[in-house]
Protein backbone atom coordinates (compact mmCIF):
# COMPACT_ATOMS: atom_id res chain seq x y z
CA UNK A 1 0.00 0.00 0.00
CA UNK A 2 2.79 2.50 0.79
CA UNK A 3 4.26 1.65 -2.61
CA UNK A 4 0.98 2.52 -4.27
CA UNK A 5 0.89 5.86 -2.46
CA UNK A 6 4.44 6.63 -3.58
CA UNK A 7 3.57 5.75 -7.18
CA UNK A 8 0.48 7.93 -7.05
CA UNK A 9 2.43 10.91 -5.71
CA UNK A 10 5.06 10.48 -8.43
CA UNK A 11 2.43 10.29 -11.15
CA UNK A 12 0.74 13.42 -9.83
CA UNK A 13 4.11 15.17 -9.73
CA UNK A 14 4.74 14.30 -13.37
CA UNK A 15 1.27 15.51 -14.35
CA UNK A 16 1.51 18.78 -12.44
CA UNK A 17 5.16 19.60 -13.05
CA UNK A 18 5.51 18.10 -16.49
CA UNK A 19 2.19 18.60 -18.24
CA UNK A 20 0.90 21.58 -16.27
CA UNK A 21 4.23 23.35 -16.08
CA UNK A 22 5.08 22.76 -19.74
CA UNK A 23 1.74 23.78 -21.19
CA UNK A 24 1.18 26.55 -18.64
CA UNK A 25 4.53 28.17 -19.27
CA UNK A 26 3.99 27.91 -23.03
CA UNK A 27 0.57 29.52 -22.70
CA UNK A 28 2.02 32.36 -20.63
CA UNK A 29 4.88 33.01 -23.04
CA UNK A 30 2.51 32.98 -26.03
CA UNK A 31 -0.25 35.09 -24.52
CA UNK A 32 1.51 37.54 -22.24
CA UNK A 33 5.01 37.43 -23.65
CA UNK A 34 8.23 38.06 -21.79
CA UNK A 35 11.16 40.43 -21.94
CA UNK A 36 12.56 38.24 -24.71
CA UNK A 37 9.62 38.93 -27.01
CA UNK A 38 7.99 42.17 -25.89
CA UNK A 39 8.94 45.68 -24.80
CA UNK A 40 6.94 47.82 -22.45
CA UNK A 41 6.69 51.59 -22.46
CA UNK A 42 4.54 52.58 -19.51
CA UNK A 43 1.20 50.85 -20.00
CA UNK A 44 1.95 50.07 -23.67
CA UNK A 45 3.28 46.66 -24.70
CA UNK A 46 4.53 45.73 -28.15
CA UNK A 47 5.69 42.43 -29.59
CA UNK A 48 9.13 43.25 -30.94
CA UNK A 49 9.19 40.84 -33.89
CA UNK A 50 5.49 40.90 -34.79
CA UNK A 51 4.83 40.22 -38.45
CA UNK A 52 8.47 39.65 -39.34
CA UNK A 53 9.43 36.52 -41.28
CA UNK A 54 12.30 35.96 -38.82
CA UNK A 55 10.04 36.25 -35.78
CA UNK A 56 10.72 33.96 -32.81
CA UNK A 57 8.37 30.99 -32.20
CA UNK A 58 6.56 32.74 -29.32
CA UNK A 59 5.69 35.75 -31.46
CA UNK A 60 4.56 33.54 -34.33
CA UNK A 61 2.40 31.52 -31.95
CA UNK A 62 0.95 34.70 -30.46
CA UNK A 63 0.08 36.02 -33.92
CA UNK A 64 -1.52 32.75 -35.03
CA UNK A 65 -3.41 32.07 -31.83
CA UNK A 66 -5.00 35.49 -31.76
CA UNK A 67 -5.78 35.59 -35.48
CA UNK A 68 -3.70 38.72 -36.03
CA UNK A 69 -2.25 39.92 -39.30
CA UNK A 70 0.35 42.49 -38.27
CA UNK A 71 2.45 44.57 -40.59
CA UNK A 72 6.15 43.91 -40.06
CA UNK A 73 7.42 45.65 -36.97
CA UNK A 74 10.31 47.05 -38.99
CA UNK A 75 7.86 49.62 -40.38
CA UNK A 76 4.89 49.78 -38.05
CA UNK A 77 4.51 49.10 -34.34
CA UNK A 78 1.35 47.93 -32.62
CA UNK A 79 1.14 48.78 -28.94
CA UNK A 80 -1.55 47.41 -26.64
CA UNK A 81 -2.59 48.80 -23.26
CA UNK A 82 -4.82 46.99 -20.79
CA UNK A 83 -3.98 49.31 -17.89
CA UNK A 84 -3.70 53.06 -17.39
CA UNK A 85 -0.41 54.77 -16.59
CA UNK A 86 -1.10 54.21 -12.89
CA UNK A 87 -1.41 50.44 -13.35
CA UNK A 88 -5.22 50.16 -12.95
CA UNK A 89 -7.19 47.96 -15.35
CA UNK A 90 -8.84 49.88 -18.19
CA UNK A 91 -12.58 49.57 -17.75
CA UNK A 92 -15.57 51.32 -19.19
CA UNK A 93 -16.79 52.46 -15.76
CA UNK A 94 -13.94 54.98 -15.72
CA UNK A 95 -12.99 57.89 -17.98
CA UNK A 96 -9.43 58.18 -19.30
CA UNK A 97 -7.47 60.95 -20.98
CA UNK A 98 -5.00 59.66 -23.54
CA UNK A 99 -2.55 62.47 -24.23
CA UNK A 100 -0.37 62.44 -27.33
CA UNK A 101 2.67 64.62 -27.01
CA UNK A 102 5.85 64.01 -28.94
CA UNK A 103 4.70 61.68 -31.71
CA UNK A 104 5.05 64.40 -34.31
CA UNK A 105 6.11 63.19 -37.71
CA UNK A 106 4.72 59.71 -37.17
CA UNK A 107 1.37 58.47 -38.44
CA UNK A 108 -0.62 56.94 -35.59
CA UNK A 109 -4.00 55.43 -34.90
CA UNK A 110 -5.72 54.78 -31.57
CA UNK A 111 -8.69 52.41 -31.27
CA UNK A 112 -10.60 50.87 -28.39
CA UNK A 113 -11.48 47.17 -28.34
CA UNK A 114 -12.72 44.60 -25.89
CA UNK A 115 -10.17 42.15 -24.50
CA UNK A 116 -10.56 39.81 -27.48
CA UNK A 117 -9.93 42.50 -30.08
CA UNK A 118 -13.57 43.10 -31.01
CA UNK A 119 -14.93 46.57 -31.58
CA UNK A 120 -17.20 47.87 -28.83
CA UNK A 121 -20.68 48.92 -29.99
CA UNK A 122 -21.55 52.52 -29.22
CA UNK A 123 -24.26 54.94 -30.20
CA UNK A 124 -21.87 57.41 -31.78
CA UNK A 125 -20.53 54.70 -34.12
CA UNK A 126 -17.01 55.96 -33.45
CA UNK A 127 -14.15 53.56 -32.90
CA UNK A 128 -10.87 55.26 -33.60
CA UNK A 129 -8.83 58.42 -33.91
CA UNK A 130 -5.70 58.93 -35.96
CA UNK A 131 -3.07 61.62 -36.38
CA UNK A 132 -5.22 62.82 -39.31
CA UNK A 133 -8.53 63.00 -37.46
CA UNK A 134 -7.71 64.00 -33.85
CA UNK A 135 -8.23 67.63 -32.93
CA UNK A 136 -5.21 69.37 -31.39
CA UNK A 137 -4.86 71.59 -28.38
CA UNK A 138 -3.30 75.03 -28.92
CA UNK A 139 0.02 73.64 -27.72
CA UNK A 140 -0.02 70.85 -30.30
CA UNK A 141 -1.03 68.01 -28.00
CA UNK A 142 -3.87 65.69 -28.90
CA UNK A 143 -6.02 64.59 -25.98
CA UNK A 144 -8.44 61.73 -26.61
CA UNK A 145 -10.98 61.03 -23.89
CA UNK A 146 -12.00 57.38 -23.59
CA UNK A 147 -15.37 57.36 -21.84
CA UNK A 148 -18.77 55.73 -21.92
CA UNK A 149 -20.69 59.02 -22.02
CA UNK A 150 -20.19 61.86 -24.48
CA UNK A 151 -17.32 64.25 -23.86
CA UNK A 152 -16.32 67.41 -25.74
CA UNK A 153 -13.39 67.19 -28.13
CA UNK A 154 -11.89 63.86 -29.14
CA UNK A 155 -14.30 61.42 -27.53
CA UNK A 156 -13.64 57.71 -28.01
CA UNK A 157 -16.74 55.89 -26.74
CA UNK A 158 -16.54 52.52 -25.01
CA UNK A 159 -19.29 50.15 -23.90
CA UNK A 160 -19.46 47.92 -20.86
CA UNK A 161 -16.58 45.77 -19.67
CA UNK A 162 -12.83 45.83 -19.80
CA UNK A 163 -11.11 47.78 -22.53
CA UNK A 164 -7.93 47.29 -24.55
CA UNK A 165 -6.46 50.29 -26.31
CA UNK A 166 -4.49 49.59 -29.47
CA UNK A 167 -2.04 52.16 -30.75
CA UNK A 168 -0.53 51.76 -34.20
CA UNK A 169 2.50 53.92 -34.96
CA UNK A 170 4.02 54.03 -38.43
CA UNK A 171 7.57 55.27 -38.04
CA UNK A 172 10.52 53.26 -39.34
CA UNK A 173 13.05 55.10 -37.14
CA UNK A 174 11.03 54.40 -34.02
CA UNK A 175 10.58 50.78 -35.07
CA UNK A 176 14.33 50.40 -35.42
CA UNK A 177 14.84 51.90 -31.96
CA UNK A 178 12.45 49.38 -30.45
CA UNK A 179 14.42 46.54 -32.02
CA UNK A 180 17.79 47.80 -30.90
CA UNK A 181 16.59 48.61 -27.40
CA UNK A 182 17.06 52.34 -27.91
CA UNK A 183 14.85 55.14 -26.67
CA UNK A 184 11.78 56.05 -28.68
CA UNK A 185 9.47 59.00 -29.04
CA UNK A 186 7.25 59.31 -25.97
CA UNK A 187 4.08 57.27 -26.20
CA UNK A 188 0.81 58.75 -24.97
CA UNK A 189 -0.01 58.71 -21.29
CA UNK A 190 -3.31 57.20 -20.10
CA UNK A 191 -4.59 59.14 -17.12
CA UNK A 192 -7.65 58.05 -15.18
CA UNK A 193 -9.99 61.03 -14.86
CA UNK A 194 -12.57 59.42 -12.61
CA UNK A 195 -14.93 56.50 -12.18
CA UNK A 196 -18.65 56.13 -11.68
CA UNK B 1 57.35 68.96 11.79
CA UNK B 2 54.40 67.35 13.41
CA UNK B 3 55.33 65.20 16.37
CA UNK B 4 54.34 61.59 15.91
CA UNK B 5 51.88 60.45 18.50
CA UNK B 6 52.15 56.93 19.88
CA UNK B 7 49.59 54.56 18.45
CA UNK B 8 47.07 53.59 21.12
CA UNK B 9 47.16 49.92 21.86
CA UNK B 10 44.08 47.92 21.05
CA UNK B 11 42.03 46.88 24.07
CA UNK B 12 42.30 43.22 23.03
CA UNK B 13 46.08 43.51 23.10
CA UNK B 14 46.06 44.97 26.56
CA UNK B 15 43.37 42.72 27.99
CA UNK B 16 43.33 39.62 25.82
CA UNK B 17 41.12 37.79 28.26
CA UNK B 18 38.41 40.42 28.02
CA UNK B 19 37.49 39.72 24.41
CA UNK B 20 33.70 39.82 23.95
CA UNK B 21 32.22 36.41 24.42
CA UNK B 22 31.00 34.68 21.30
CA UNK B 23 27.29 34.48 21.16
CA UNK B 24 26.08 30.99 20.51
CA UNK B 25 23.25 31.70 18.16
CA UNK B 26 21.54 28.55 17.09
CA UNK B 27 19.68 28.65 13.85
CA UNK B 28 16.15 27.40 14.07
CA UNK B 29 15.78 23.92 12.71
CA UNK B 30 14.77 23.88 9.05
CA UNK B 31 11.20 22.60 8.78
CA UNK B 32 11.06 19.12 7.37
CA UNK B 33 9.46 18.84 3.91
CA UNK B 34 5.96 17.41 3.94
CA UNK B 35 5.63 13.68 3.66
CA UNK B 36 4.22 13.65 0.13
CA UNK B 37 7.18 15.68 -1.12
CA UNK B 38 9.62 13.12 0.29
CA UNK B 39 7.84 10.44 -1.70
CA UNK B 40 8.79 12.08 -5.01
CA UNK B 41 11.83 10.36 -6.42
CA UNK B 42 14.55 12.61 -7.78
CA UNK B 43 14.28 10.79 -11.11
CA UNK B 44 10.60 11.67 -11.22
CA UNK B 45 11.41 15.34 -10.66
CA UNK B 46 14.00 15.39 -13.44
CA UNK B 47 11.68 13.45 -15.75
CA UNK B 48 8.85 15.89 -15.06
CA UNK B 49 11.09 18.86 -15.81
CA UNK B 50 12.21 17.24 -19.06
CA UNK B 51 8.59 16.52 -19.98
CA UNK B 52 7.70 20.12 -19.18
CA UNK B 53 10.44 21.37 -21.49
CA UNK B 54 9.39 19.07 -24.32
CA UNK B 55 5.72 20.01 -23.99
CA UNK B 56 6.60 23.72 -23.78
CA UNK B 57 8.56 23.61 -27.04
CA UNK B 58 6.06 21.32 -28.79
CA UNK B 59 3.06 23.45 -27.83
CA UNK B 60 4.75 26.68 -28.86
CA UNK B 61 5.75 25.29 -32.24
CA UNK B 62 2.38 23.63 -32.81
CA UNK B 63 0.25 26.73 -32.25
CA UNK B 64 1.08 28.39 -35.61
CA UNK B 65 0.16 25.14 -37.38
CA UNK B 66 -3.10 24.47 -35.58
CA UNK B 67 -3.76 27.94 -34.17
CA UNK B 68 -7.48 28.37 -33.60
CA UNK B 69 -7.54 31.95 -34.73
CA UNK B 70 -5.10 31.91 -37.62
CA UNK B 71 -6.03 34.84 -39.82
CA UNK B 72 -5.44 33.06 -43.13
CA UNK B 73 -7.74 30.17 -42.19
CA UNK B 74 -10.51 32.65 -41.41
CA UNK B 75 -10.09 34.57 -44.66
CA UNK B 76 -9.51 31.56 -46.95
CA UNK B 77 -13.17 30.55 -46.93
CA UNK B 78 -14.44 34.10 -47.34
CA UNK B 79 -12.30 35.32 -50.22
CA UNK B 80 -12.07 34.04 -53.80
CA UNK B 81 -8.59 33.27 -55.09
CA UNK B 82 -6.64 35.84 -57.10
CA UNK B 83 -9.30 38.53 -56.87
CA UNK B 84 -9.07 41.84 -55.06
CA UNK B 85 -11.99 42.21 -52.66
CA UNK B 86 -12.65 45.58 -51.04
CA UNK B 87 -13.83 45.25 -47.44
CA UNK B 88 -15.66 48.21 -45.90
CA UNK B 89 -14.61 49.63 -42.52
CA UNK B 90 -15.10 47.19 -39.65
CA UNK B 91 -18.08 47.50 -37.35
CA UNK B 92 -18.95 45.58 -34.17
CA UNK B 93 -19.87 42.04 -35.07
CA UNK B 94 -18.76 42.60 -38.69
CA UNK B 95 -15.04 42.39 -38.18
CA UNK B 96 -12.88 40.16 -40.33
CA UNK B 97 -10.08 39.84 -37.80
CA UNK B 98 -9.41 40.91 -34.20
CA UNK B 99 -7.72 44.28 -33.69
CA UNK B 100 -8.23 45.15 -37.35
CA UNK B 101 -8.07 48.91 -37.71
CA UNK B 102 -11.56 50.44 -37.82
CA UNK B 103 -12.38 53.36 -40.13
CA UNK B 104 -10.20 51.85 -42.82
CA UNK B 105 -11.05 50.16 -46.10
CA UNK B 106 -9.13 47.00 -46.85
CA UNK B 107 -8.42 45.61 -50.28
CA UNK B 108 -7.60 41.93 -49.78
CA UNK B 109 -6.48 39.42 -52.38
CA UNK B 110 -5.96 35.77 -51.52
CA UNK B 111 -3.34 34.81 -54.03
CA UNK B 112 -1.89 31.58 -55.28
CA UNK B 113 1.27 31.48 -57.37
CA UNK B 114 1.17 27.71 -57.74
CA UNK B 115 0.37 27.85 -61.46
CA UNK B 116 1.40 31.35 -62.54
CA UNK B 117 2.62 34.68 -61.14
CA UNK B 118 0.19 37.28 -59.87
CA UNK B 119 0.22 40.86 -61.09
CA UNK B 120 -0.81 43.43 -58.51
CA UNK B 121 -1.80 47.04 -59.13
CA UNK B 122 -2.27 49.05 -55.98
CA UNK B 123 -2.80 52.73 -55.25
CA UNK B 124 -1.21 54.19 -52.13
CA UNK B 125 -2.99 57.50 -51.81
CA UNK B 126 -1.69 58.94 -48.55
CA UNK B 127 0.15 58.45 -45.28
CA UNK B 128 -1.18 55.46 -43.35
CA UNK B 129 -1.96 53.52 -46.54
CA UNK B 130 0.05 50.34 -46.88
CA UNK B 131 0.48 47.49 -49.30
CA UNK B 132 1.57 44.35 -47.51
CA UNK B 133 2.10 40.73 -48.51
CA UNK B 134 1.66 37.94 -45.96
CA UNK B 135 2.25 34.21 -45.92
CA UNK B 136 -0.52 31.94 -44.59
CA UNK B 137 1.31 31.94 -41.23
CA UNK B 138 1.05 35.71 -41.01
CA UNK B 139 4.64 36.56 -41.92
CA UNK B 140 4.69 39.96 -43.58
CA UNK B 141 7.45 39.47 -46.15
CA UNK B 142 6.88 42.69 -48.09
CA UNK B 143 5.39 46.04 -47.14
CA UNK B 144 5.44 49.49 -48.64
CA UNK B 145 3.84 52.53 -47.00
CA UNK B 146 2.06 55.43 -48.65
CA UNK B 147 3.63 58.88 -48.66
CA UNK B 148 2.03 62.01 -47.33
CA UNK B 149 0.10 64.00 -49.93
CA UNK B 150 1.58 61.94 -52.74
CA UNK B 151 -0.52 59.36 -54.49
CA UNK B 152 1.45 56.46 -55.88
CA UNK B 153 0.21 53.73 -58.17
CA UNK B 154 2.26 50.62 -57.64
CA UNK B 155 2.52 47.67 -59.95
CA UNK B 156 4.35 44.51 -59.04
CA UNK B 157 4.50 40.83 -59.83
CA UNK B 158 4.40 38.15 -57.15
CA UNK B 159 6.35 35.07 -58.16
CA UNK B 160 7.29 31.88 -56.30
CA UNK B 161 10.54 32.24 -54.42
CA UNK B 162 12.10 29.35 -56.36
CA UNK B 163 11.31 31.03 -59.66
CA UNK B 164 12.83 34.33 -58.58
CA UNK B 165 16.08 32.65 -57.65
CA UNK B 166 15.91 30.58 -60.83
CA UNK B 167 17.74 27.75 -59.15
CA UNK B 168 15.02 25.16 -59.10
CA UNK B 169 13.57 25.67 -62.56
CA UNK B 170 15.33 24.48 -65.69
CA UNK B 171 16.27 27.32 -68.01
CA UNK B 172 14.17 25.89 -70.85
CA UNK B 173 10.95 26.03 -68.86
CA UNK B 174 11.64 29.31 -67.06
CA UNK B 175 9.17 32.12 -67.78
CA UNK B 176 10.24 35.26 -69.55
CA UNK B 177 11.78 37.60 -67.02
CA UNK B 178 10.21 40.92 -66.14
CA UNK B 179 11.91 43.86 -64.52
CA UNK B 180 13.44 42.43 -61.38
CA UNK B 181 12.56 45.45 -59.25
CA UNK B 182 8.86 44.68 -59.88
CA UNK B 183 9.18 41.10 -58.77
CA UNK B 184 8.37 40.05 -55.25
CA UNK B 185 9.33 36.51 -54.34
CA UNK B 186 6.65 34.81 -52.31
CA UNK B 187 8.09 32.31 -49.82
CA UNK B 188 4.83 30.35 -49.95
CA UNK B 189 2.57 29.30 -52.81
CA UNK B 190 -0.41 31.02 -51.22
CA UNK B 191 -0.82 34.15 -49.20
CA UNK B 192 -2.57 37.46 -48.79
CA UNK B 193 -2.07 40.82 -50.46
CA UNK B 194 -3.57 43.57 -48.34
CA UNK B 195 -4.06 47.24 -49.12
CA UNK B 196 -5.01 49.24 -46.03
CA UNK B 197 -6.72 52.57 -46.69
CA UNK B 198 -7.44 54.50 -43.48
CA UNK B 199 -10.15 57.15 -43.77
CA UNK B 200 -9.37 60.69 -42.74
CA UNK B 201 -13.06 61.24 -42.30
CA UNK B 202 -16.35 60.70 -44.09
CA UNK B 203 -15.43 63.33 -46.67
CA UNK B 204 -12.62 61.10 -47.93
CA UNK B 205 -14.80 58.00 -48.23
CA UNK B 206 -15.53 58.44 -51.93
CA UNK B 207 -11.91 59.18 -52.72
CA UNK B 208 -10.72 56.07 -50.89
CA UNK B 209 -13.33 53.89 -52.58
CA UNK B 210 -12.39 55.25 -56.01
CA UNK B 211 -8.71 54.63 -55.37
CA UNK B 212 -9.31 51.08 -54.15
CA UNK B 213 -11.51 50.35 -57.17
CA UNK B 214 -8.32 50.65 -59.24
CA UNK B 215 -6.62 47.94 -57.19
CA UNK B 216 -6.19 44.71 -59.12
CA UNK B 217 -4.83 41.27 -58.42
CA UNK B 218 -4.78 39.17 -61.56
CA UNK B 219 -3.07 35.94 -62.56
CA UNK B 220 -0.41 36.20 -65.24
CA UNK B 221 2.33 38.64 -66.10
CA UNK B 222 1.91 42.31 -66.94
CA UNK B 223 0.98 42.93 -70.59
Amino acid sequence: MPQFGKLFVNLVAIAVLGVGGGLGSAWYMVEAGSRLTTRSFGPWITWIAAGRPDADPYTRAHTARNGLLPIASTLELSFYAKTDSGGGQLQSACDYAVTFEGLEGAWWNLAAYDRRGGLIPNGADRFTFSSDTAMREPDGRAVIVVARDARPGNWLPVGAGKVTLALTVQDAVMAAAVHTGGSIKPLPTIRKMGCR
Amino acid sequence: MTPRLPTPALPEARWPNLAPPRLDVRRPARPAPPGWLRKIHWRTAIGALLLAGILHVAATLAVPLIGPGMAYQKLRDLLPANTMVVVPPARPGKQLLPFLMPDAYYGICRYSVASEPITVSAPLADLGWTLSLHTPHGDNFYVIPGQQLRSTDLSLVVVPAAEKSGDLIPAATRRAPVASEDQIASPSEEGLIIIRAPLKGLAWKGEAEAALARAKCTPGLKP
